[in-house]
């Protein structure tokens, strides 16, 4: 047993931190101009690039821990920016663990090398429109046609729709679930507008509407296992949103305890009030309580994948929920200034509520946390 | 950073598991009902080892770890034993005896830790008053120094074990003019003159340890009795701090899952409306809300413990996030597994009403819960 990151981790996360705070100070990265995100994207992803960052979970990196390194850099990115992060993962941890999974060797070579260089940005087409996949199945199909592949569908929510040089589209072929590799511009191939969001609004959300799109069939994926295939899919976008909790709930939590401990009534600073000072030790207790549940969900699928997507569920519950209620309280200690527009607190708050969304949803992630344990799992 | 038990602590784990299922979780009820402490089963868990298994064995212990030493207060938990039984263990091992064995001279814990160890003696700790518990520095019981005596006179409240112990660690005030600094503990035995115990204080839940008052009227101890160095009783009783946030609080980790472990089978066997219950989201949901508090929790837990076994001093607010926690967060799940059982969970037959009772003295037992809101805002 050991509950320290080591120094060699240690010095990843300020790093980071450093490389990722310095870039950000002249950036706006809520905005919701797709060229400004696209661009906020490729800078970043070149500076990470620089780093080992961007390996984490996906290439075996020396000397570091794999996921449990990579949850512990999560918290820093998403700390600093939801929608960079959320930009970043998507491409990194979805898109690149696709290809580093069950890609060929020269789709690795064609696209995994640039795409842990910095150089491509990817996103992932997996929901559909009113359709959660754990229930229904995918209305996307792929065709053979010779050579060749035609794909017909639509994505309702694709993260990086609009700025991914490549999307990896998730469609049924012969009644198996496979992954498309669709290039950007690849005819039949429809971006839709930027999505208008609650929160993460630097994101370029799309649509995309694949229309007897037409790719060579060395660009489809068949995992072996294509119903895993699809759990695996979740339990990546799970984990990400697990660090995203983390990042949102330093945020919040810094900035009011901060705010408590400046900001004076009464001749007092607020934190010596109960009311507030015991609303930041309930906060605390939910950040440090999320921190320890992730590492160890991170652990775990290093360690005893058989485990994982069970124990990940859990830790997504908490700590996505844990992050709304931190940010929702931290609003109620900033007063006034945290209802301001463009406070990273108000900016958390907002971005919290898709937590428990995406991924596995709050309500389908109790309903399997349950099922696995009345040995009920489909 | 590695969550990984060793292959003897997990084996361990499951020996007790079944040794408490066999020996003692059978008789829980029963004691419970009545609100007796079971003396058998406090016998067996000395037999078995548990009592001291943190203290050298020239001490009658077993040099256990203290990971070790928490994960047998969550697999007693786990087997279902009741919070009663194993508070009365947490306070007379940790709060009694190992106050005696960090602090005491060699004399003293060659006379008492291989006594308690083995459970032939029962142990207890006084620290609070009617009019002192969460502001324990204003105590004020005095143990005035007489010659080669200390005459002690006031009174505790709440004490576990109180009504039983042959062995008693309590602190008292030998210079009331001062708080903190004031404070000083001494070892007092059953049948000293002026010492008496109160009848058993019938409780909410832990029914089956023994709370007391304890009055102290002109009771002479010989001034060997002083654990230490006048003056630094509250530093003693603040190092107890790191097993009540440890060992002390296994025990409602193990009942998480224990809870859980119950509600599962029942879910798998109650049948409305045509099916198994367990069908029903309503059922899954709390059942993961269950789970996700037992998860949760014991990472607290034995981040407490490794710390202690890396030798490193106390962290006082991480040890208060474990101790918020699991006094606050543990109702709501503590409750769904009473209503999980429907009419069942509300009746003793079942024992969902009773570990859900047994867990509220989590939020207020060794410090409440505001106690350790007001330590996390002062620290951090
Ligand atoms: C901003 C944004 C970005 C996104 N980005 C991507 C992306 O890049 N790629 C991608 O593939 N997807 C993406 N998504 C999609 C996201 O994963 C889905 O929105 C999510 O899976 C929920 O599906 P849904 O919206 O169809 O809701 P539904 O599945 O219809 O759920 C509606 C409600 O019903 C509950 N519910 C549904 N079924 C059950 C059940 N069986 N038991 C109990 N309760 C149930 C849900 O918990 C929820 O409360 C994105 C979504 C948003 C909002
Ligand atoms: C079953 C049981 C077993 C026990 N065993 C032992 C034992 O073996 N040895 C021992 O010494 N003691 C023991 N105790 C005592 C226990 O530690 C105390 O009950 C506890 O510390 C609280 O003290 P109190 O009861 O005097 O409450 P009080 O301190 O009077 O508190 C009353 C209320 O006021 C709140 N409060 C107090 N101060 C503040 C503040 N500054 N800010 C905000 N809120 C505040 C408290 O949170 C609580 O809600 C036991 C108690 C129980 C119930």
């Amino acid at each position: 047993m050991n509950y320290d990151f080591s120094d060699k981790e240690f010095n990843l996360f300020v790093e980071i931190h450093t490389l990722i705070s310095e870039f950000v100070k002249d950036k706006n990265l809520e905005s919701s101009d797709i060229n400004t995100s696209a661009e906020n994207i490729r800078q970043a992803l070149a500076l990470l690039s620089q780093t080992p960052y961007l390996k984490l979970g996906v290439e075996k990196a020396e000397n570091y821990n794999g996921l449990l390194t990579l949850m512990g850099a999560m918290e820093v990115i998403a700390g600093t920016s939801p929608s960079l992060f959320l930009s970043i993962e998507t491409s990194t941890r979805i898109f690149g663990r696709i290809l580093s999974t069950w890609g060929s060797d020269s789709q690795k070579e064609k696209l995994l090398n640039p795409l842990l260089n910095g150089q491509i940005i990817g996103a992932v087409g997996l929901s559909e429109d009113a359709l959660n996949v754990d229930n229904d199945p995918l209305t996307t199909t792929a065709v053979a046609d010779g050579d060749s592949v035609k794909i017909s569908g639509h994505k309702q929510y694709v993260i990086n729709g609009p700025t991914a040089d490549w999307i990896a589209v998730v469609g049924m072929m012969n009644g198996k679930n496979v992954i498309c590799l669709v290039e950007k511009g690849t005819p039949g191939l429809t971006i839709g507008e930027k999505t208008a969001t609650l929160g993460y609004e630097g994101v370029a959300i799309s649509k995309i509407i694949l229309n007897d799109c037409t790719i060579a069939s060395s660009q489809v994926i068949t995992p072996k296992n294509d119903k895993d295939m699809l759990n695996t899919l979740k339990l990546w976008e799970n984990q990400i949103l697990i660090g995203a909790g983390l990042g949102l709930m330093k945020t919040a939590f810094e900035s009011a305890k901060d705010h408590s401990k400046k900001h004076k009534t009464g001749g007092k600073p607020i934190i010596a009030y109960q009311e507030v000072g015991f609303k930041l030790s309930e906060m605390l207790t939910l950040f440090q309580t999320s921190q320890l549940f992730a590492y160890r969900a991170a652990w775990t699928a290093d360690t005893d994948p058989k485990n994982v997507e069970s124990l990940t569920l859990c830790a997504k519950v908490f700590c996505t929920e844990s992050a709304e209620q931190v940010a929702s309280e931290a609003m109620k200690i900033l007063g006034g200034s945290g209802f301001l527009s463009g406070h990273p607190v108000e900016e958390a708050f907002r971005c919290s509520k898709y937590g428990q969304i995406a991924g596995t949803s709050t309500e389908i992630s109790r309903v399997k946390i349950g099922d696995t344990a009345l040995g009920m799992n489909k | 950073m590695d969550f990984a038990f060793t292959k003897e602590q997990l084996m361990f784990k499951k020996e007790i598991i079944r040794f408490a299922k066999k020996e003692i979780v059978p008789r829980v009820q029963e004691h419970d009902l009545k609100k007796q402490f079971d003396f058998e089963a406090f016998k067996k868990l000395g037999e078995f080892g548990i009592l001291g298994l943190h203290f050298p064995e020239e001490y009658g212990g077993s040099g256990a770890d203290v990971i070790t030493t928490v994960m047998a207060g969550e697999a007693l938990g786990e087997a279902g034993v009741d919070g009663g039984l194993t508070l009365a263990y947490g306070a007379h091992t940790f709060l009694c005896a190992d106050t005696i064995f960090s602090h005491g001279t060699e004399e003293q814990r060659k006379k008492y830790i291989p006594k308690l160890a083995s459970g032939e003696w029962i142990g207890c700790m006084g620290l609070t008053e009617p009019n002192a518990g969460s502001d324990v520095a204003s105590l004020a019981t005095t143990a005035e120094k007489k010659g080669d005596k200390y005459v002690l006179n006031g009174s505790k409240i709440f004490i576990t074990n109180g009504p039983l112990a042959d062995v008693s660690v309590i602190y008292a005030k030998t210079d009331p003019e001062q708080k903190h600094t004031g404070i000083s503990a001494f070892i007092v035995e059953k049948g000293t003159k002026g010492f008496s115990s109160g009848p058993n204080l019938i409780k909410m839940g832990v029914s089956t340890s023994q709370t007391s008052e304890l009055f102290f009227n002109n009771c002479e101890i010989p001034a060997e009795n002083l654990l230490g160095d006048e003056g630094e009783g509250f530093n003693m009783s603040l190092q107890t701090v790191e097993w009540d946030r440890s060992a002390l609080l296994a025990p409602f980790v193990g009942a998480a899952t224990y809870m859980m472990t119950r509600c599962v089978d029942y879910a798998k066997s109650r049948e409305q409306f045509g099916r198994k219950i367990g069908k029903f989201q309503a059922i899954k949901q709390k059942i993961a809300n269950i789970r996700i508090f037992g998860e949760a929790a014991r990472n607290l837990v034995y981040r407490i413990a490794w710390c202690k076994d890396q030798g490193r001093p106390m962290n006082h607010l991480e040890a208060a996030v474990a101790k918020l926690f699991v006094g606050d967060w543990s109702l709501g799940p503590a409750n769904d597994a009473v209503v999980l059982f429907g009419g069942y969970g509300y009746c003793h037959e079942y024992d969902m009403e009773r570990i859900f009772r047994d867990s509220r003295l989590a939020p207020i037992g060794g410090g409440t819960s505001d106690i350790q809101k007001m330590i996390i805002s002062k620290l951090m």
